[in-house]
């Protein structure tokens, strides 16, 4: 991993669709996966974990994730050693923190840990080919998730209330234990939120079309400031997590 | 003290002494304290008047003081129609009365009362029904007369920060009166998650304000113990100063709070909204100084505002009597309580009434009050015997008073309950509508449901919270017992009208209908509840009929001989509450769509236009300099390189191995033999053979077709197939893809060399990459999907990328074109390049009944498949004359006006089609075009009209297309 | 606003869905005539009742039927497509047709 020295995300390939406003936001960025990923801002490390323990946003767009789905999907990720489990509309933990959420009976969408280094879903691009012949084995297919969706995530106690002005399931801890899919409309825009904590910090995964990613992180940011909210580095979710 | 009129301490629970707060009313400086309302200051510092009434400008004031009156609406700075008894005062707040000619004090509109008789029921309706012309006439003075507050449309308006936010309760109990309160804490004991909606600054409800025993403590005793209790409990929530505006389809909640409205939804409700005092009808009953006996309760308890000095207590219940008491302690004189009751029961209300040595008046009414000068406070009140229902004998009493307190009956606050469906049915007993069977899993409790006694209520409550818990999954204890005795006989009268031959007997202070009013619009025919409210307007103004309802329905069954138990109050309608914009309005949520290269489109000046949700670069450069740098665009393209952003193209990855057979009975052409590595036209109709979308379908496996959509079309064009699929079971997965992919079109003569080197590992040249072909390969060291195709009808290749790297795919085509001097193109541009060669865009050059026939897209059809979607209409379509047909074409005189889209295209007089696309082409150097023209008119040569801007017909020369290159070499190169 | 279960993603606000019509399903067009394929494709039964619809969940598109009574507009009953529609629908070739 690049060090932290006023990375340009504009040098490199990847690029998330918001990295103006982060850095406008005093983003300091470092190389994750092929792209800039906000580490940190300007306030002391210990504000902003304290931020993220209460009501934070955070760009988590370029760090890896893909989808499969069609038939075979889950049979296939099995063989490649991943465990996912029955259940719809639920996230499965891999063995090196990845998220494995089965949004239906035939598609999965898999997010990297926070550590991003992209190792099963790197494993998993390669892996998948058109098998020769025919009939070939149902396999399902890889789905462009890294490009189709952003990934945001919204951490702290606050969440669901924060939520609660831009989208309509019930997010409260008790009604959405960790693991649990919500696939609905935020902000008016079709999006998946996944609660997954870090630590004993309450967290959600927040993916949904790239392509509004600046309109939706502006949604977001208005609704968090009724909690002093404020938008937090990679770094700090790393921490919350330890 | 902030008011000559305040009164010490305890009285005023709700304010706070120790903060003054300074506003103006009609310019006049005014202090209270916080906690108080803008009516409540008002009242304290003497200011008894705060309206003018709609159509009559007659002084009114205090209500209700509770926000369910049209009296007390205001207009605070630049927002109208506040209710002063609800908008708490804020330091500086510019406070205006409303409806007024002239000044306030000496409106000069006051005078429309003189005319009163001109103004009939029915006024609107008699005077313009048959003379619609006399309304312009009339329009603009009757505007000015009867209005509410004023929305100055030339002030700089900005949509204040309003927003919306979801609740979710187990059980909601809406209302925080004794029975809501009592219900909110069984719901909890439960188990259940509670939320409590309750109007008041705190719960409490009349338990706040209204005496329940001689001394008063009684209420105020229940109220800090059921308070206490639901301060404990961790699973209620209440939500205070917040009022639920309806009740929706499965308990669907409004509560509005502040500048927020709340979605709240919860699984089961308790309305326990209570109910809302009637007035009596008398002559003046309208005048500032006449009020419920409730909101004098509350003036005093509440806000500790003495509502006057000498009181007459209009009675037909013991709560009067309570009234009586609380303002004998508050220092006011009460002359005499009459009743209207013949034998008034000797409660021990009654009894210390007695004591006090207040006369109470028996089987007496008040004829009228008599009003002071200018009709802003009243001097006297005239007690009359009461001869029969609604007759005074002719003697009567003078008693001196500035206060009037009526305290006649009740209406059971049920909005909300009309709202769910509740059916209700009137009670001899009580002389009020009831509550007869509720909705699934809504509750009442309280006086909503005709437990008027204190113990009552509570008891009641606790079994609806109880219920409503079970309901919502949450079983307690043993279901509390339903109270035995409600209380609710004696507390309504069934006839507190009195009449009066001089008029201004109101029945609705709204809209100023006096009983007159009513009987006459009974009399010209509509003798029907729901009739007379449209025709006299009875129930219609701010306060929806919640003081006028009942009484009208009286009225009208009096009238009619109609029973009332045939007859019920006006439907209720949402809101409860008058709602404001803001509230519906909330937090702007758009979502807008912008591709990776949106920022760069604007470094480099371009003028975005929206496409659907997205936003694309129209042209680059300055508005002023528009219709050059389109030209300039085109030109670099035909002639030398153009780029342009195409990543808002719908995108669909179809695999499996029913793709091919998919996309037959998907699209009009046929698949099953497509080459990997070449695409081919697309093109969708629906089941009526109606032409919905098009694209190219690319095959780049056996089993694998990349499939592109219209920009506006894909998400629809996704949703139809993976419902078709979901009929017919095909192996074949759709995914769409469409955001995962940005794309640019490089186009031009020289735009192999340009794209040649970024582009590794595939071969470009014309042989080995024809037209129409496709290949997956690096371009600049991106993964691209490469598609040799164009609109744009040059030599051009689509080079499609992982979003995430559209940005670095542009910057480094970019940086490639600089050699040629390549430039960025926009919509404007794509779109006359398009048009020089005649291909149609779905939805602008088709609409919703355009068949592949008429669009002339017959080629595009494969005949001899089994089945496409739109195949068997287009079949029984194409045995059927064209009634028009799509044409290219020029101007026959190339003097004339370039036509616009949907100029109409006619055959003498009659219309037969319209323009559809046309363009001055720079190519060319003439207007070309797309045309519905009559199927007689298609052949090249043939001539049309069209009528264009101003009436005037050129005529339209049927052209083949394309029109430029129209061999289609320049593609080919 | 309703609420609508979705056999997919569990309970939500209707304006999460997207009304699909009445579940009819289509004849094999080669087998009607032109008059006959005309009504199957405009006529609706518009049946005051219970009706079965296709609905789709926006967010995941998924399509599902649900049972609905047109005159309470209670949703009786919802479930994925898939309980009805169980078999692979083929189309003869035009050549084998009469």
């Amino acid at each position: 991993m690049a060090s932290l020295t006023n990375l340009d995300p504009a040098t490199l390939k990847r690029r998330s669709f918001i990295y103006r406003k982060l850095a406008a936001a005093g983003a300091e960025f470092a190389e994750v996966n092929g792209g800039a990923v906000a580490m940190r801002y300007s306030a002391p490390a210990e504000d902003e974990i304290a931020t993220a323990r209460r009501m934070a946003l955070a760009d988590l767009s370029v760090l890896p994730h893909c989808g499969v789905k069609g038939r075979g999907t889950v049979e296939w990720l099995t063989a490649q050693g991943l465990a996912i489990g029955a259940d719809s509309n639920k996230t499965y933990v891999q063995a090196n923190g990845e998220l494995a959420a089965r949004l239906a009976p035939t598609e999965i969408f898999l997010l990297d840990s926070l550590q991003g280094t992209g190792q099963l879903i790197g494993k998993l691009n390669a892996a998948w080919q058109w098998a020769p012949g025919a009939p070939r084995p149902q396999q399902g297919y890889p789905t462009p998730r890294q490009d189709s969706h952003a990934w945001f995530m919204v951490t702290g106690e606050k969440s669901p209330e924060m939520f609660a002005k831009i989208c309509g399931v019930d997010l409260r801890p008790r009604q959405c234990p960790v693991g649990t899919i919500a696939q609905t409309s935020v902000a008016k825009m079709n999006a998946i939120i996944i609660r997954a904590d870090l630590g004993s910090t309450l967290a959600y995964h927040l993916l949904a079309d790239m392509a509004s990613a600046e309109y939706l992180w502006t949604c977001v940011e208005d609704a968090i400031a009724e909690y002093d909210g404020g938008i937090v580095g990679l770094a700090a979710l790393r921490t919350l997590q330890s | 003290m902030a008011g000559m009129n305040r009164l010490p301490a305890p009285f005023g629970i709700w304010i706070d002494r120790t903060q003054r707060i300074s506003f103006t009313f009609e310019g006049r400086q005014i202090e209270g304290f916080a906690g108080d309302n803008i009516a409540s200051a008002l009242l304290a510092n003497g200011q008894t008047m705060i309206s003018r009434s709609f159509k009559y400008h007659r002084p009114r004031s205090v209500l209700t003081m509770a926000g369910q009156d049209s009296n007390t609406l205001v207009q605070v700075g630049d927002e109208p129609n506040c209710l002063a008894d609800k908008r708490r005062i804020e330091p500086g707040l510019k406070v205006e009365a409303q409806n007024y000619v002239g000044s306030f004090d000496d409106d000069k509109g006051r005078f429309t009362e003189l005319v009163e008789r001109f103004l009939p029921v029915g006024f609107y309706y008699k005077s313009f029904h048959e003379q619609k012309k006399s309304w312009r006439a009339w329009e603009p003075i009757i505007r000015a007369m009867a209005g509410l507050g004023k929305a100055d449309l030339k002030a700089d308006f900005h949509h204040s920060y309003y927003d919306k936010q979801y609740l979710f309760a187990d059980v909601a109990v809406i209302g925080g009166g004794p029975a809501g309160m009592a219900a909110a804490l069984s719901a909890a004991d439960s188990g259940a998650e509670v939320i409590l909606v309750d109007e008041g600054a705190e719960p409490g409800g009349s338990l706040n304000y209204a005496r329940f025993n001689v001394d008063g403590t009684h209420g105020s005793l229940t109220c800090k113990e059921l308070s206490v209790a639901i301060r404990t409990k961790r699973n209620i929530r209440v939500l205070s100063e917040a009022v639920c505006t309806g009740l929706f389809a499965d308990n669907w909640l409004p509560v509005i709070q502040g500048n927020r409205l709340y979605k709240l939804r919860a699984k089961s409700v308790v309305v326990a909204t209570g109910s809302i005092e009637q007035p009596a009808v008398f002559r003046n009953n309208d005048l500032p100084g006449i009020m419920f006996a409730s909101a004098a309760q509350r003036l005093v308890r509440l806000y500790a505002v003495k509502p006057g000095n000498r009181a007459v207590i209009l009675a037909a219940n013991d709560d009067g009597y309570g009234a009586a008491l609380e303002m004998l302690d508050a220092g006011i004189a009460v002359t005499a309580i009459v009743d209207l009751r013949v034998d008034v029961p000797m409660t021990e209300m009654a009894q210390a009434m007695r004591r006090a040595g207040v006369e109470i008046i028996a089987g007496h009414a008040i004829r009228e009050a008599i009003a002071g000068p200018g009709k802003i406070r009243i001097t006297g009140a005239i007690a009359a015997p009461i001869a029969g229902d609604g007759k005074l004998t002719d003697s009567g009493r003078s008693l001196e008073c500035d206060l009037i307190l009526m305290a006649v009956g009740y209406s059971p606050a049920a909005q909300l309950l009309h709202h769910a469906g509740t059916k209700f049915a009137y009670d001899t007993g009580s002389h009020m509508y009831r509550p007869d069977s509720l909705p699934a899993h809504v509750f009442a409790a309280g006086s909503v449901n005709q437990a008027y006694a204190l113990d009552a209520a509570l008891a009641d409550g606790r079994r609806a919270g109880w219920l409503a818990a079970r309901d919502a999954g949450h079983s307690g204890a043993a279901e509390p017992p339903a109270p035995t005795d409600l209380g609710s006989g004696g507390v309504t009268h069934p006839w507190p009208i009195f009449p009066h031959e001089k008029g201004m007997d109101f029945v609705d202070f709204d809209e100023d209908l006096k009983y007159k009013d009513l009987i006459n619009g009974i009399a010209d025919g509509f003798d029907n509840v729901e009739l007379l409210k449209r025709y006299s307007t009875v129930g219609m103004g701010p306060s929806q009929g919640k003081h006028s309802a009942v009484a009208a329905v009286r009225i009208v069954a009096r009238e009619t001989g109609e029973s009332l138990h045939r007859m019920s109050v006006t439907t209720q309608r949402p809101p409860y509450t008058p709602e404001k914009f803001g509230h519906m309005a909330g937090r702007v949520f758009e979502p807008e769509r912008r591709t990776a290269m949106h920022h760069r489109h604007l470094e480099l000046g371009a003028q975005m236009m929206p496409a659907g949700l997205w936003w694309r670069p129209a042209y680059y450069g300055p508005k002023s300099e528009r219709d050059r740098a389109i030209r300039e665009e085109v030109s670099a393209v035909r002639n030398n390189v153009g780029l342009i952003d195409v990543s808002t193209l719908g995108g669909l990855d179809v695999r499996g191995p029913d793709a091919a057979e998919f996309l037959n009975r998907m699209y009009t052409f046929a698949y099953a033999k497509q080459q990997i590595g070449r695409c081919r036209y697309v093109l969708m109709t629906d089941n009526a053979g109606v032409v919905t979308d098009d694209g190219v379908a690319v095959r780049f496996h056996d089993e694998h077709f990349y499939v592109t959509a219209t920009t506006s079309g894909v998400d629809a064009v996704y949703r139809q197939m993976l419902w078709w699929n979901a009929q017919w079971r095909l192996d074949v997965d759709v995914a769409n893809v469409t955001a995962a992919y940005a794309g640019v079109n490089i186009a031009g003569p020289k735009s192999r060399e340009v794209l040649k080197r970024v582009c590794e590992g595939v071969d470009l040249s014309g042989q080995a990459f024809p037209y129409m072909g496709a290949a997956m390969a690096e371009v600049a060291g991106i993964p691209a999907r490469i598609m040799r195709v164009g609109f744009v009808g040059e030599l051009g290749y689509e080079v499609h990328v992982p979003a995430s790297q559209g940005e670095a795919l542009w910057d480094a085509l970019m940086a490639a074109g600089g050699l040629e001097s390549m430039r960025p193109f926009g919509v404007e541009a794509q779109r006359v390049l398009r048009l020089e060669k005649g291909h149609i865009i779905v939805s602008q050059d088709t609409d919703g009944l355009t068949s592949v026939w008429e669009a002339d897209m017959a080629w595009a059809v494969a005949k001899t498949k089994p089945f496409f979607v739109g195949g068997r209409s287009a079949e029984i379509q194409a045995k059927k004359p064209l009634t028009r047909k799509l044409v290219g074409f020029t101007l026959a005189n190339a003097s004339d006006p370039c036509p616009e889209e949907c100029h109409l295209v006619l055959k003498g007089e009659e219309i037969v089609g319209r323009v559809t696309s046309a363009v001055h082409s720079p190519s060319l150097n003439k207007v070309v075009g797309l045309a519905y023209v009559h199927p007689s008119d298609v052949e090249p040569g043939k001539q049309f009209d069209i009528k264009v801007d101003g009436g005037k017909r050129i005529k339209g020369l049927v052209t083949k297309y394309p029109f430029y290159d129209p061999d289609n070499k320049r593609q080919e190169m | 606003m309703k609420v609508m279960n979705c056999p997919l993603n569990g309970p939500r606000n209707i304006s999460e869905f997207a009304w699909g019509g009445e579940v009819k399903t289509m004849p094999d067009p080669s087998s009607l005539d032109d008059r006959a394929w005309g009504d199957w494709l405009f006529l609706e039964n518009n049946e005051a009742g219970v009706v079965h619809e296709w609905w789709c969940h926006v967010p995941t598109s998924f399509w599902f039927i649900a049972e609905r009574n047109t005159v309470t507009d209670e949703i009786l009953k919802t479930y994925p497509a898939g309980e009805l529609f169980k078999d692979r629908v083929n189309f003869a070739p035009k050549a084998e047709k009469k």
